[in-house]
């Protein structure tokens, strides 16, 4: 319901104008739902505390450009800056492929840069598959994703032996 | 007089002032006219800056190749290793291509304007597609041969006019690639390692006979002397001399004008069609004169075709006089020799059953200081050779320290070939230097090059053994071993056995400081190697088994280094597997232990030692009297040692 039927309802009690309302819901404002409150990118603490956080994950989106900085770099969103929606749609686009094609292998977030017509990929990516594969998971990526975004690729990955050196906290 | 001149009219006072001050001290100075030259404008490619920035930054032997991912995980440490990496990432470029190819409905979109062909499917042409002549030129530019073929077909079929000059075109594309397919020239990765392949088939005749190429030239009429040239010399290519040579026959007849590279060809070829030195020399000489009686000037591709026949002939003597005489001619001339000449000289002059030459040192004394660029396919081969001559032939460092000089001038290196030359010339350079230069230069060289730029094979690992062995240089020891465990040598026999004689025969000497740690590396070398052969870790068993000196070598090592419980390990290893171990322990290893177990008052293991010896046949009397002077022996172990050598000397 929205909140100014339920103050409106909650008057109206006082007044018994409305008994149908009153009968229909009897919970009081204060465990009515919020919906005016900000919840992105912040995670709950859990009862265990065994929800590990990477250090990205553990500093709220307020934290931007204090304690962290963006995952995508580009100009679409300055003055005359060009193609700002289909630039956003490749980002979404080349993150899904990263995290598919490495598959359980990315253990950070995709960091995108665009600069004049090259586009730079970083992750952290776990030492989980020999380094040959790696090298055929670089040649494909980087090539598949030059011809679906018609621009020159380049991945530049950093290995991480084990998925627990980019473990922040526990919440 | 300056500052007067531009400063505006309000500052005039100070002008005033300005310009008397200064015209006071310019007085003596005159009429002094001070003409400003503006150069001419240089004209700059777009990369001139790039290129101006490269050429200050050389080969920085720190760090591996650029086209290897930047992280430690990702460096490839052994040859294996460099050539799988690159290989396995153009086979992932590869695979998505094919994606590309499979998909193509999803990948038609053209972001850029103009349009970048690179990045759309490539096109397919079946028996429906809509192709003219067109459509053929650019499959013939870009060198598709299956694709041009196809259309060319097609456009018959319908019965599309196709000029006798597009009909040139087709047959020079397929007499140059021998109607096949060429590897797309992305692909570098496979062209850097495709070397070795091309190299064997080199003299087989792979020319189809009767195939697309001729047919096309039975079809083309009125034959040109261009249609002749183009047959001849793809003919010449690949290798089908005498087709080759009847039809330049056939050409001379009918009066056609061939060209220089056509006669080239054929004289490359010509060293199959006749048997002995003399007929290839007479055969060649002939041609010669044909391009002379055709007026046609020759040029560097015909003096390296004659050298190259030259360099077949089985006469040495021949060979060397002719090869002078072609020089001297086209010296003449006034054609400039390339590498791929100097290639040849080499391989003419210093052959292995010839006396020795010392051209080299004339080549080099040229050479010096020039760059090159690629004039000549043969040019790549010539630093391998170089570098083979100067160890085989001369065995001389100097000459070889020219050599690599003359590499890093410039940007010769382009010049190496590909990684197998690459491999060939470093592999010469280490073992020539291993055993001429005193260890610590070489060293000098092994840090710069190991492992970024060369990968040592194992034979050139023993090579450097044996320098270590005799400079005596026991504390490098440590640092090849664990080079030797990052290549992956340690599967050979010889290598481990040699290491181990190594470790043995040089024991460290604590005074030296370059020494204090070594006993310890040491004992760690001879744990590892015992523990690579006896538990190989669940792989397949390995085809390595201990010979009796090296697991003798092995236990001496330990007990050098104080490690007592895993000597015994080792030596209740031997007792047990006596059946397995050809050979056994020397004498002086199994004395080494006896003595530490008298250190370390261990009797039982003492007597099964010498019960060993006495098994073996070996001589057990040092070490049965050492355990008789080491120990005071109880009753059981008097009585087995007495069993075992006799009374006579356990009595004293």
């Amino acid at each position: 319901m929205s909140l100014l039927k339920k103050c409106a309802q909650q008057l109206l009690e006082k007044t018994n104008l409305s008994s149908q309302t009153i009968a229909a819901t009897t919970s009081a404002f204060h465990t009515s739902p919020i919906c005016n409150r900000v919840q992105a990118g912040r995670y709950r603490v859990t009862t265990k505390r065994n929800r590990a956080l990477t250090y990205e994950m553990a500093n709220p989106p307020h934290y931007i450009a204090h304690r962290k900085a963006w995952n995508s770099w580009n100009t679409s969103t300055m003055l005359d800056g060009l193609r700002s929606s289909q630039t956003a749609i490749e980002d979404l686009f080349m993150r899904k492929f990263m995290t598919g094609t490495w598959h359980a292998l990315i253990v950070s977030e995709v960091i995108i840069k665009r600069q004049h017509n090259m586009i730079r990929i970083s992750a952290i990516v776990r030492q989980a598959i020999s380094p040959r594969k790696m090298y055929f998971l670089i040649g494909y990526t980087e090539e598949l994703l030059s011809y679906w975004l018609q621009c020159p690729v380049t991945l530049e990955l950093q290995t991480v032996a084990d998925k627990n050196d980019v473990i922040f906290k526990y919440i | 007089m300056y500052l007067t001149s531009r400063l505006p009219r309000l500052y005039v006072r100070t002008a005033q002032f300005l310009g008397t001050s200064t015209s006071r001290f310019n007085s003596n100075a005159g009429a002094v006219e001070e003409r400003i030259e503006i150069p001419n404008r240089i004209q700059r490619s777009p990369t001139d800056i790039l290129n101006a920035l490269a050429s200050t930054v050389g080969r920085d032997p720190t760090a591996p190749h650029y086209k290897y991912h930047d992280d430690p995980y990702l460096i490839p440490m052994s040859n294996v290793g460099k050539r799988t990496f690159a290989m396995s990432q153009e086979a992932g470029r590869k695979a998505a291509k094919y994606i590309r190819d499979e998909h193509r409905d999803v990948f038609m979109h053209q972001e850029a304007q103009p349009p970048i062909e690179a990045f759309a499917p490539k096109m397919i042409f079946t028996e429906d597609s809509e192709v003219n002549t067109d459509t053929l030129h650019l499959l013939i530019r870009n060198s598709q041969v299956t694709d041009a073929v196809i259309v060319y077909n097609l456009l018959k079929q319908k019965g599309v006019e196709i000029s006798n000059d597009s009909k040139q075109e087709i047959l020079e594309l397929i007499c140059f690639y021998n109607n096949e397919e060429p590897l797309p020239e992305e692909l570098i990765e496979e062209r850097w390692f495709k070397a070795n392949a091309d190299a064997r088939e080199r003299n087989r005749k792979t020319w189809k006979d009767g195939e697309l190429a001729e047919q096309l030239f039975q079809e083309l009429e009125p034959k040109t002397a261009r249609s002749y040239a183009a047959i001849i010399r793809g003919m010449s290519k690949y290798f089908q001399a005498e087709r080759a040579y009847a039809l330049l026959q056939e050409a001379t007849e009918k009066q056609f004008e061939l060209d220089t590279q056509t006669f080239n060809a054929v004289i490359s070829v010509s060293n199959f069609l006749k048997e002995t030195a003399d007929q290839r020399w007479e055969l060649c000489r002939d041609l010669l004169q044909q391009m002379a009686h055709q007026q046609l000037r020759p040029n560097l591709g015909t003096l390296n075709a004659a050298l190259e026949v030259v360099s077949t002939f089985g006469n040495f003597k021949l060979a060397r006089s002719s090869a002078l005489k072609v020089l001297a001619e086209f010296k003449q001339l006034g054609i400039e020799p390339s590498l791929g000449t100097y290639y040849y000289l080499l391989i003419i002059f210093c052959r292995d059953r010839a006396p020795v030459s010392h051209i080299i040192v004339d080549i080099l004394h040229e050479l010096k200081g020039r760059e090159f660029t690629i004039q000549h396919p043969k040019d790549t081969f010539f630093f391998a050779t170089a570098m083979d001559v100067c160890r085989n032939h001369l065995h001389d460092k100097t000459l070889a320290r020219n050599v690599d000089e003359l590499l890093h001038t410039g940007n010769n290196y382009d010049l190496i070939g590909d990684t197998y030359k690459e491999a060939v010339y470093y592999r010469h350079f280490f073992a020539l230097l291993c055993q001429t230069e005193p260890i610590d230069e070489f060293m000098k060289v092994y840090d710069l090059l190991v492992p970024n730029v060369y990968i040592p094979e194992p034979g050139i690992m023993e090579e450097i053994l044996k320098a270590v062995e005799m400079n005596g240089a026991v504390e490098l020891m440590p640092r090849f071993w664990s080079d030797m465990v990052i290549f992956d040598h340690t599967n050979r026999e010889s290598l481990l056995t040699r290491t181990l004689q190594i470790l043995i025969d040089n024991p460290p000497n604590n005074d030296l400081p370059a020494h204090q740690s070594l006993p310890e590396q040491v004992g760690k070398i001879a744990l590892d190697i015992y523990q690579k052969i006896a538990d190989p870790e669940g792989r397949r068993p390995k085809d390595l088994q201990f010979s009796g000196k090296m697991i003798g070598d092995i236990l001496a090592l330990l007990v050098r280094s104080g490690n007592f419980e895993k000597a015994n390990e080792v030596f209740t290893h031997i007792d047990k597997n006596q059946h397995r171990i050809p050979g056994t322990p020397s004498e002086n290893c199994l004395q080494e232990y006896v003595n530490a177990c008298i250190e370390n008052k261990a009797p039982t293991q003492a007597i099964v030692c010498l019960q060993y010896a006495v098994e073996n046949n070996m001589d057990a009397q040092p070490i049965a009297e050492s355990i008789n002077a080491g120990f005071t022996l109880n009753e059981v172990h008097l009585s087995k040692v007495k069993s075992l050598v006799g009374e006579n000397l356990v009595g004293k």
